[in-house]
């Protein structure tokens, strides 16, 4: 089978092109905060004795009462950094994604205007109450 | 301005696509099912406390593992022959390695919260 592809010199920049890139960059961006959050949480369990459960289940659910990490400041702010960032990923990689999918059944322009505004404000409230919680947890 | 496609289920699952297809309809339900546990995962950072139920629940926890982990898996292997257009030439082995990776992982998964879900 002869392949088809296209330099990236000739795609040109545009909407479908940028979010190709962005989409394909985050699914690497979060295999990789992935690796780094459980090689972090792996360290960070052994230095403070934590259960590895309890600090990745801190780290996911910040409703946890009480830090494992206890007095290691810097590294509590990295993880809240990491998670932050993991979450914006996701979201910024959901959106297009469920985008993708609503503009495959909403044919009319009218709808496939409003449901971008609906999607995207979505995930504009959703990171700012996720990012609330986490870095004030 | 996109085309209008009135195409039954039925007809739809007639459609002899194979392994691309499937993959691609799958990729699809685990994108939507991550979307629907994104939300649930802001419900209980706002403190709605009923969603933790439904989270530690494990036939949720099994419908998501199946979903998800082939949404992770079938994006890397999406994002890798993209990057790399060289091996789009191979794409059934590389689904056909998908498939086997995704066998392995998802069947430990669910093996470790059938055994949680039993007490053991």
């Amino acid at each position: 089978m002869a392949t088809r592809t296209l330099p990236l010199s000739k795609r040109g920049f545009n909407f479908e092109t940028t979010m190709w890139i962005f989409t394909r960059f985050t699914v690497i961006a979060m295999y990789g905060l992935i690796l780094a959050g459980l090689i972090g949480a792996l360290i960070m369990s052994a230095r403070t004795g934590a259960n590895l459960a309890d600090i990745l289940y801190w780290a996911f659910f910040p409703n946890l009462s009480g830090n494992p990490l206890g007095a290691y400041i810097g590294v509590t702010i990295l993880a809240k950094l990491m998670v932050v960032a993991f979450v914006l990923v996701v979201s910024g990689h959901g959106v297009h994604g469920v985008l993708e999918i609503l503009d495959d059944y909403f044919t009319s322009a009218f709808a496939r205007r409003w449901s971008r505004n609906f999607i995207i404000t979505y995930a504009i409230v959703a990171n700012l109450i996720a990012i609330y919680v986490i870095w004030t947890s | 301005m996109g085309v209008n496609r009135n195409i039954s289920l039925s007809a739809a699952l007639q459609y002899k696509g194979r392994d691309p297809y499937w993959t691609y309809i799958l990729h699809r339900i685990g994108g939507s099912a991550l979307f629907i546990f994104f939300t649930m995962y802001i419900l209980v950072l706002v403190g709605v406390d009923s969603v933790n139920a439904i989270f530690s629940n494990w036939l949720f926890q099994i419908f998501m593992l199946v979903f998800g982990l082939f949404h992770a898996i079938n994006g890397l292997r999406i994002t890798i022959l993209d990057l790399w257009p060289n091996l789009i030439e191979h794409y059934r082995q590389a689904i056909n390695i998908e498939w086997m990776v995704y066998a392995l992982i998802c069947g430990f998964a669910i093996f470790v919260v059938l055994r949680n879900a039993m007490g053991g």
